[in-house]
């Protein structure tokens, strides 16, 4: 499998990173110059129209979108989440696609609250955002409560904790006071979380990253 | 046998639609939402987001349409599996219907969980101009992947319930959406119209004889689509 990622250090492709790493596939980094307008170019919307990052080529093709690509590599590899036929596979999709299109577009609506209405409209999409960030961390946080799943847990790795690890990442370093996260909140995450990050993998791309050494839980240290 | 906790021209249309175009047998199970029963303690440990649809399958409940389509798709074989060379494209496009293209319609449908009321208006500006490029991806990507946004097939009928909404939606606005736009979109809106299903289906829901080529607002005999 010849796997080449479009990245840019702490953006999405970073997601994709820990994943490659904990599954130990080789792969090639080929770094987007954000500034540079790389993603407006022709040759990298060939690879992705909606001209996002991360975007993975692979043998069968170019994959964007953050999630697809993560669960591409859970079907074929058989790690890192639970396959097709797996009785826990729904549960996990459905989290999975709640991570891609609840709490990823709303910490989205955080980091660029002109988008739903214009500037002048910024404060009160932020404000929005926060409080639909808060809620959406709180099934979360539930969700592990009562049902403990091997696919978002402190014992086995998998990709949603990557994924949601991140997310996290951001919601603490990223919004203006007040409306960063207390990772305190949320202990059942937390836990998940600081197991993610301590691993030798998750530790391989932090410090090619430079994430620092807590990426998920102490951010910014 | 599965469940499917629908309400009347909500997101469960989509689930109904490749369930029944496929001839996988389920039950419905009506969510009224003008009593907000998607509220209620037993609906919410079903789906804790409260949102609509829920599939219940012998394996649990399945929240979030992306999740349920990709699911029912593995489990009967309605797009390609994980092995396969176009599972990528599969996948890719799932997922943006998902987290771009449905979640920002959403948006349109709920501005005041985005915008003061006095930015309703820049907000649908934005939010229309946003929309109008997801469809032209899409109806490039159907153009190119003509079976996987078949009619009937999961991706085809994400993408064709999504542009019946963009027609229909917000109810006092302007009309935005001109499907002439999108050649390969408004060839799936007459192959999704002419299934048996659909007409079926349509007149459960209550969503008159043209929901794709000329969608009209819903009436449905039960239940509530708000």
């Amino acid at each position: 499998m010849t796997l080449t990622l479009h990245h840019a250090p702490d953006f999405a492709s970073t997601i994709i990173r820990f994943a490659l790493e904990e599954l130990e596939l080789p792969h090639t980094l080929a770094i987007v110059d954000l500034d540079g307008g790389a993603l407006a170019s022709p040759e990298y919307r060939r690879v992705n129209p909606v001209g996002l990052i991360p975007a993975l080529e692979t043998d069968d093709g170019p994959m964007f979108e953050t999630a697809a690509i993560l669960l591409w590599l859970v079907d074929r590899t058989g790690r890192l989440g639970p396959g097709p036929t797996d009785p826990d596979r729904g549960l996990f999709l459905s989290w999975l696609f709640f991570t891609s299109n609840a709490l990823h577009q709303a910490a989205l609506a955080m980091f660029y609250p002109h988008r739903p209405a214009g500037e002048a409209n910024s404060d009160a999409a932020q404000a929005a955002a926060h409080d639909q960030i808060v809620a959406r961390l709180g099934l979360v946080e539930q969700m592990i409560a009562t049902r403990a799943p091997r696919w978002l847990s402190p014992d086995h790795p998998g990709v949603l904790g990557y994924y949601v690890g991140v997310l996290v990442r951001w919601l603490i370093l990223l919004p203006p006071a007040p409306y960063g996260i207390d990772i305190d909140d949320f202990p059942q995450l937390k836990a998940v979380l600081a197991a993610h990050e301590a691993r030798p993998a998750a530790q391989r791309v932090a410090a090619s990253d430079g994430l620092g050494p807590t990426p998920f839980t102490h951010p910014g240290t | 046998m599965y469940t499917l906790h629908y309400a009347p021209d909500n997101a469960s249309l989509i689930i109904r639609l490749v369930l029944d175009g496929a001839g996988i047998p389920y039950r419905t199970a009506l969510v009224d939402r003008a009593r907000r029963q998607q509220d209620s303690p037993p609906y919410r440990a079903l789906n804790p987001t409260g949102l609509i649809p829920t599939l219940e399958t012998p394996q649990g409940p399945i929240s979030e349409t992306g999740a349920v389509l990709l699911w029912l798709s593995d489990t009967h074989h309605l797009g390609p599996g994980p092995a396969e060379a176009d599972r990528p494209v599969f996948l890719k496009w799932l997922f943006f219907l998902s987290n771009t293209a449905h979640a920002e319609l959403r948006q349109i449908f709920y501005p005041h969980q985005y915008a003061p009321a006095d930015g309703h208006r820049a907000h649908l500006e934005i939010m229309s101009t946003r929309m109008q490029r997801h469809f032209g991806l899409l109806d490039t990507a159907a153009l190119q992947h003509p079976k996987l946004f078949a009619a009937g097939r999961p991706l085809g009928v994400y993408t064709i319930v999504l542009t019946r909404w963009a027609a229909l939606y917000p109810v006092h606005g302007p009309r935005w959406l001109d499907m002439a736009d999108f050649p390969a979109l408004e060839a799936l809106a007459r192959a999704q119209e002419a299934r048996v299903e659909t007409r079926v289906i349509a007149r459960a829901e209550g969503l008159g004889p043209h929901p794709f080529t000329h969608p009209e607002q819903p009436n449905p005999p039960e239940g509530s689509v708000l």
